[in-house]
């Protein structure tokens, strides 16, 4: 507290004094108002530290439990995924000539730079996992319901944006599996009426090429972003207005709720720390293996998929052609205008069997379908360019009188070793 | 009147007002087509052989049917045309070559395209032409049964009977007649074998057209099997080094003398068949005794040879490993060419039958891929190594876990506490 009889010329002090008395305050409120010392003035101005108090102190219904964490672990490997990318843009470069051997750099020279990219890797592998697992429960549970609706449009929004990130993520490292999946996959997509369209721009060439890889590294990092900071606004901002829906065999349990501090956050900083771990745990023990440099004339012995929506690409465009995007398609579709048809009040699953059955149908579709995908580590078929380097030929046939095909690839600009 | 259409044909006749487009619109070769259509009397029975012959490079050489079936091309009826004397119809196979070298043994007329003139001498020697000229058996080919009677293309055409990969083709269409082949005593299977030899393999599936086809090792007009002391000059011809080993060793000078067979002995001669390392001391007791000294040489050989070969595959899979690890593998690469220039030096220095040599080579190979291989061991430990970061990161995962957990448990107790 101001004392108005001490001198002036010691107010400074004794205001530092009573900034360092506050910051002891035990607990997260403590710790931010340890910062008071930087802010502390402004706060004085601005109801900072009144308005934080009063979100933490906000209560939430009783019946939100563990499995409400979902969405906040969805959040957190978006985190990770934006942490993580700023670290690699340091170093990546996103030209044909560079791309490879930045990653090169990154993953050797760079320290911790493998666990930087593997755990962005693996937190685009979680991050789907999760909010496929965070839109299951929403959808079996009818929280898309009105009046959250709008809330159920702008998370499959997030889900979209999220696959986009790692669809235009997926050819950054320029190598032969990302190159040969991401020209299936758009020669696919180039088949089908109006995203056609959209395929033909983000190659911006006749095939796969740099131009190619600006288009996606500028969709990755700069539009995607933006798109998903606006969406994720809105998706809380829904969230916190209409509240987080009661369950679905009966009415909300009396009472005045749990603490959103300590009580929800510190569950949620418990599955936090343990999803972090297992990120980082799959990055040091399954690294994502590196294939060859991007080679537009020569085809890879096989393409290694390192992204569960790829598998899931590749399994639909091999079994079922076109028609396994247009089916999957018109799934996501009938999901999104779910809500517009499906406005009854009843929650009960078993009193929604059509629901069931297209839930069961999409989400059981889409494990199948990455099962399948992960058997393929095939070329497409009706591939014509010469598969294979040099280097294999000469060990599958080491016979005197075969003399092996040597690879005449450039191979020059490996030796830059990054940037 | 609409003045789009009167734009039209006004564009037309400005156009063939002027003189630069009159010429350039009737060439000499199209005036004389003009000519043939008007007065030439050939083409109104012989239609499908002119269309025929139009699609052979003769047509644009100024050459016409009375230049080899002679006749009158001016008369429109059937004996004014075929009544002249110098009349000949169809030719036969003896007319035939004498037709054809009437142009292409002259080198005054192929010198301007470049062609060589000594066909006919050539066939002369083959045993075609030995069977034609000299016997008069017409089951002898004659020129226009590998090239056509009318459409004769260039053989860098790919729809000519002489293009590289339809040469065998071609030959087959005799070579592979049982009753034909039966009054020489011929083997019909040739082209079966080569085609899943190493020559047909590579022409045929890997598309290399360096691949020698049955004209590569027996000639084309001068067609004749090679002499058994011949061979390993045949096949020197493209495997050179191989050659090169393989007369400064034993079975070189055996060859020489016509004791071997040269290549064919061990290789079979369509088959061209690959013996991999592993198969070569098997081989070698084709004719030589097992448990002699020859055969234990080729123990030998099999020995460095499949270790080579192993080493090799060794050090390609450590290149793998690197790249997979995300290390940059250019400088290994180019280690691993020098691996291979020594691995395809044991293939060929074991011809030789000089172990010394031999056991240079391997060791070269085995040298270069222990330093691949080093470098992918570092790489190995690097992962290892960084697997140790789970050990912190669990204890404090865990750690922070179990305290929270503490803690909201005591939060939930002192919230139960307040609502009683």
């Amino acid at each position: 507290m101001r004392d108005s009889r001490k001198k002036p010329r010691f107010s400074w002090l004794t205001q530092l004094w009573e900034d360092i008395k506050a910051s002891t305050d035990p607990g997260l409120l403590g710790i931010a108002r340890f910062l008071g010392l930087i802010y502390g003035p402004i706060d004085r101005r601005l109801p900072i530290d009144q308005s934080l108090r009063k979100s933490l102190a906000r209560r939430l219904p009783s019946y939100v439990g563990w499995r409400h964490a979902l969405g906040g672990i969805t959040y957190l490997l978006f985190i990770v995924l934006i942490v993580t990318g700023v670290l690699l843009s340091f170093y990546y470069r996103p030209s044909v000539q560079e791309a490879y051997p930045s990653i090169q750099y990154i993953v050797t020279d760079v320290p911790m730079g493998w666990l930087v990219r593997d755990l962005h890797v693996w937190s685009a592998n979680l991050i789907v996992v999760a909010l496929l697992a965070h839109m299951a429960r929403v959808f079996f549970t009818g929280t898309y319901k009105p009046p959250r609706e709008t809330n159920w449009l702008v998370g499959l929004l997030l889900l979209l944006v999220v696959l986009a990130f790692g669809a235009t993520g997926y050819l950054l490292p320029w190598d032969q599996w990302a190159y040969w999946t991401v020209t299936e996959v758009l020669d696919v997509v180039s088949r089908i009426p109006i995203l056609a369209i959209v395929a033909d721009v983000l190659r911006g060439d006749v095939n796969v090429s740099g131009a190619t890889l600006s288009r996606f590294f500028a969709v990755h990092v700069i539009i995607l972003p933006w798109m998903a900071l606006a969406l994720l606004l809105f998706h809380f901002s829904l969230v916190r207005r209409h509240g987080i829906a009661p369950p679905t065999d009966g009415p909300p349990t009396a009472g005045d709720g749990v603490r959103f501090y300590p009580t929800h956050l510190l569950r949620s900083f418990i599955v936090g720390v343990l999803v972090l771990a297992v990120a980082i745990s799959l990055a040091a023990l399954f690294p994502r293996p590196t294939g060859d440099r991007a080679d537009p004339f020569m085809l890879p012995e096989e393409l290694v998929s390192t992204w569960i929506v790829v598998d899931v690409s590749l399994a639909l465009i091999r079994y079922l052609g076109v028609w396994g995007f247009t089916i999957f398609t018109v799934l996501g579709l009938s999901m999104a205008l779910l809500p517009l048809f499906d406005r009854r009040p009843e929650r009960r699953l078993k009193r929604r069997p059509v629901i069931l059955i297209l839930g069961v149908v999409f989400f059981g579709g889409f494990l199948i379908a990455w099962l399948a995908g992960r058997q393929l580590r095939s070329l497409p078929p009706g591939t014509q360019l010469r598969p294979g380097s040099g280097i294999e030929s000469v060990t599958e046939e080491p016979g005197p009188a075969a003399p092996p095909e040597t690879e005449d690839a450039p191979q020059g600009d490996e030796g830059e070793g990054g940037p | 009147m609409n003045f789009k259409l009167t734009l039209i044909p006004g564009l037309l006749l400005m156009a063939g007002a002027n003189p630069r487009w009159v010429t350039a619109q009737t060439t000499d070769a199209q005036q004389r087509e003009l000519e043939i259509e008007r007065d030439y009397s050939c083409v109104v029975c012989h239609i499908d052989k002119r269309r025929a012959f139009r699609l052979g490079v003769h047509s644009d050489r100024g050459i016409h049917c009375e230049d080899c079936h002679g006749g009158d091309p001016r008369g429109f009826e059937v004996e004014s045309a075929h009544r002249a004397v110098d009349y000949i119809g169809s030719p036969d196979k003896l007319q035939t070559v004498e037709l054809c070298t009437d142009c292409h043994a002259d080198p005054d007329q192929m010198r301007q395209y470049g062609l060589p003139a000594g066909e006919l001498a050539e066939y002369r020697t083959s045993r075609h032409g030995m069977l034609l000229l000299d016997r008069g058996d017409l089951n002898a080919p004659t020129c226009t049964d590998c090239h056509d009677a009318h459409t004769i293309l260039r053989p860098t055409d790919a729809r000519s009977n002489v293009y590289p990969t339809n040469i065998a083709g071609t030959c087959a269409t005799c070579h592979e007649d049982e009753s034909l082949m039966a009054g020489y005593g011929l083997p019909t299977d040739q082209f079966d074998t080569y085609r899943s030899s190493a020559h047909g393999v590579a022409l045929y599936e890997k598309h290399n057209f360096a691949a020698p086809t049955c004209v590569g090792c027996h000639g084309s007009h001068s067609a004749l099997p090679p002499a058994v002391a011949q061979i390993a000059n045949v096949c020197g011809q493209c495997h050179v080094r191989v050659r090169e080993a393989f007369d400064v060793g034993p079975h070189g000078t055996a060859a020489r003398a016509a004791k071997l067979s040269g290549c064919t002995a061990c290789h079979s001669n369509h088959g061209t068949e690959v013996i991999p390392p592993d198969r070569i001391a098997e081989t070698c007791t084709e004719c030589h005794e097992a448990g002699s000294e020859a055969a234990g040489i080729g123990i030998e050989i099999e020995e460095k040879a499949t270790r080579a070969a192993e080493e090799l595959r060794s050090a390609a899979e450590a290149i793998d490993e690197l790249v997979s690890a995300g290390r940059d593998v250019s400088d290994a690469r180019l280690r691993y060419q020098s691996a291979l220039t020594a691995f395809m030096q044991v293939s060929q220095t074991q011809h030789s039958l000089d172990l010394t040599a031999l056991d240079d080579l391997r060791r070269e190979v085995a040298s270069i891929s222990l330093d691949i291989r080093s470098s992918a061991e570092v790489a190995a430990e690097h992962r290892w190594e960084h697997r140790l970061i789970l050990v912190p990161v669990w204890f404090l995962a865990l750690s922070a876990g179990v305290l929270a957990w503490f803690k909201l448990r005591g939060s939930e107790r002192s919230a139960t506490a307040e609502g009683q």
